[in-house]
């Protein structure tokens, strides 16, 4: 501060040295605003109050050698008085003006420092979903900005998650109480501690006032966080519990009907009321045998669903042609098909398809079966499947009632049923394992509601990692 | 022969042992029971049957390895029992020399005519090996190289009369895709099971009556092939 001062005199001294020379042909008036120079200078380069400084001590230069008499600092006319009154007051209000201007962009140069710097961090903050992640974060800009040496976060344990200590930089280590500490705080509560190491003296009241805007937006990130995880918890447990009740629910029901069909069955079977070779004991058989194969069904697809749901439905996926593998389903279900017309239309040379044979077969089966559930007895089931420019699109075709457009979305919810459970048997499962399965397979699959028809698309894609197969030529044996 | 056969059934549940033995019984076999898989291979030595009917999971051996120590001294069929879903467990125990398999539950039809099977083909190769195939409509010369349907003469690529030959002289078994992939193209083609895919589908254009009914060539989804000739 006092080098300043010294070097605001030191312009004034400066000048009277340069106008020593020339003084004697210069006008008053002229020594009286050459004189305004340095006071201006002053103050641009060093702040207002130097240049208040420069102003008096101009203004006693000139007083002491440009007014009469001479080399005194009295004043003898009225007119030098003016001069000298108009030269300080010229002098200090020039000072005061410049002086503020340069204080306002001073200002507001530092306001757009912060605000850029709380912008960065803002933004760096914003799409984080992990306390490690904001932690790291807010540490990495609060060391840069505020040029310390050694940050430490830490974040006290809470209900299902450790204490977390972040360090920047990773590598220090400092036995040294830290230079201050800061709470990370929201209206809410204590989120965890900011502690910093540095060497300089002190923090400045705008810094500070920074540090403090810094550690209240990482509180309120590390506070989002959290909250949205509990909140995702919450939701998780309720959906669990609710797929848990309806599983249950439509479990019991369904391994239920099956088993009393059995018991009933075999039951009247060993009554011996029954006779050896009549249709009724044929009958009861052919129920029992058929309501075996049910309950097969469902613990199948119930297997099916608890893999897809846990991810670790991983299809083996080989070159396969689909017309193979709906032909082999068909034959397979020849018994429930009694009832309906199956037409396959495949086109010539179809190309093959990387799939995993069982489990597109298994959607094969799915589809095929909800269509004989709702198509009424005696109409057509139709599957087909073109090749497109980077798929292959598979539709399954019947001719059952229309689905309102606002379920067609829904029908591949688990346990999801357009119309009341206890008229269609099956588990409410087959539909969502076909959209799993199809979807492991990276294709779609969806509804639609035709003209008079009601129709499954899937598609699949045609490489294999990128490629596709080849297949070996070979001739006639003559 | 004038003896009934004698099966031997390795499996650890009691329930389906039991269920098993009466129907058996009931079908004229002889039938020898045990619950693990040393039991069983003892067994097997001891009084060597016919056919062993194995369940791939056991106490204490891997089915697999079960199949594995049999066939390094015996060619006794054997026919595995698993779940659905452990495909990989079936064709590892298939590459490993069990005969044939089953997916519990089963009907008892299918157990009864994979036994037929079995019987038939370790009888034949004792000796009296057949040169001609007749499945349906379709009739494979092996020693003519000669396939015909409904008696008329059949082209065939070279290929094509390879794996078809190979199939019908194994007639009613299923054969896993490394099986006929290492015996067509040769054992660094194994993997390649699209060949089949397309070999497969040509054969069964030029076999099948209707191919969307295949009636000859079976397809047994992630396992491999079956030639059918009966039933």
């Amino acid at each position: 501060m006092l080098s300043r001062f010294l070097a605001a005199l030191l312009c004034i001294a400066l000048l009277k040295l340069i106008l020593q020379p020339f003084q004697s042909f210069l006008e008053i008036q002229i020594i009286a605003l050459l004189y305004l120079l340095p006071v201006m200078l002053s103050t641009v380069l060093w702040g207002l109050i130097p240049g208040v400084l420069a102003g008096f001590a101009a203004f006693l230069v000139f007083n002491y050698f440009y007014i009469q008499p001479f080399n005194t600092l009295l004043v003898h006319q009225i007119q030098d008085l003016i001069t000298l009154v108009i030269f300080l007051f010229v002098a200090v209000v020039l000072s005061q003006l410049i002086g503020q201007a340069r204080e306002g962009i001073r200002l507001a140069r530092s306001r757009e420092w912060e605000a850029t710097r709380m912008y960065e961090l803002i933004s760096a903050l914003s799409g984080l979903q992990d306390l490690q992640s904001i932690t790291r974060e807010l540490a990495s800009h609060t060391l840069e900005t505020f040029d310390f040496d050694r940050i430490e976060l830490s974040i006290p344990a809470r209900i299902g998650e450790g204490a977390l200590i972040t360090t920047i930089p990773q590598e220090s280590t400092s036995q040294d109480p830290p230079t201050a500490t800061w709470p990370l705080e929201t209206a809410r509560g204590l989120e965890g501690e900011m502690r910093v190491w540095y060497s300089r003296p002190q923090l400045s009241a705008q810094k500070n006032r920074l540090l403090e805007t810094y550690t209240s937006q990482g509180a309120l990130s590390l506070e989002r966080v959290r909250l949205t995880k509990g909140e995702n918890k919450a939701s998780i447990l309720e959906e669990s519990d609710q797929l848990k009740s309806s599983l249950l629910n439509s479990v019991s029901h369904e391994l239920r009907t099956p088993l009393a069909a059995i018991k009933a069955s075999v039951s009247s079977l060993r009554s011996g009321a029954i006779d050896w070779n009549t249709e009724a004991r044929q009958d009861l058989l052919a129920t029992i045998e058929e309501e075996t194969d049910q309950l097969n069904l469902l613990v199948g697809n119930l297997l099916d669903m608890s893999r897809i749901e846990s991810r670790a439905m991983k299809p083996q996926k080989r070159w396969n042609t689909i017309d193979e593998i709906a032909i082999g389903v068909a034959t397979k279900m020849r018994k429930q098909l009694v009832n309906h017309h199956l037409k396959m239309n495949f086109e010539e040379n179809l190309p093959l398809v990387p799939t995993d044979y069982v489990m597109i077969g298994q959607v094969f089966m799915n589809l095929i079966s909800n269509s004989i559930k709702y198509a009424p007895a005696g109409t057509l089931i139709s599957i087909s499947a073109q090749k497109e420019t980077d798929c292959l699109h598979i539709k399954v075709v019947n001719q059952g009632p229309l689905v309102p457009e606002e379920h067609l979305e829904r029908i591949f919810d688990k346990f999801y049923r357009v119309t009341e459970a206890e008229r269609i048997t099956g588990t409410g499962l087959g539909l969502s394992i076909c959209k799993g399965i199809v979807e492991a397979h990276g294709g779609k699959l969806w509804a639609e509601n035709q003209a008079s028809h009601f129709a499954f698309h899937f598609t699949l894609p045609l490489t294999l990692n990128g490629s596709l197969p080849d297949i070996p030529k070979d001739d006639f044996d003559e | 022969m004038n003896k009934e056969p004698l099966i031997l059934l390795i499996d650890d549940e009691p329930q389906i042992l039991r269920a098993l033995k009466t129907i058996l019984t009931a079908n004229r076999f002889r039938v020898s029971t045990a619950t693990s898989g040393e039991q069983g291979i003892a067994l097997a030595v001891a009084q060597p049957p016919d056919v062993i009917i194995l369940d791939l999971t056991l106490p204490d051996l891997d089915g697999i390895c079960v199949c594995q120590q049999i066939r390094e001294w015996s060619r006794i069929p054997i026919i595995v029992l698993s779940v659905r879903d452990s495909e990989k467990d079936k064709v590892a125990a298939l590459d490993k020399g069990a005969d044939d398999y089953l997916t519990k539950p089963f009907g008892i039809e299918e157990l009864l005519a994979r036994i037929r099977v079995a019987l038939r083909h370790s009888e034949q190769s004792l000796g009296n090996k057949q040169s001609t195939i007749t499945a349906g409509a379709v009739t494979v010369d092996l020693a003519r190289h000669i396939v015909t349907l409904n008696g008329e003469k059949i082209r065939l690529t070279a290929t094509e009369f390879k794996l078809l030959a190979y199939m019908a002289a194994n007639a009613d078994r299923v054969l896993t895709h490394q099986a006929l992939l290492t015996h067509v193209w040769g054992f660094a083609e194994m993997d390649h099971v699209e060949y089949l895919r397309v070999y497969m589908g040509q054969l069964r254009k030029k076999l099948e009556t209707n191919p969307d009914e295949p009636q000859v060539i079976l397809t047994e989804p992630g396992i491999g092939y079956r030639f059918i000739t009966s039933e």
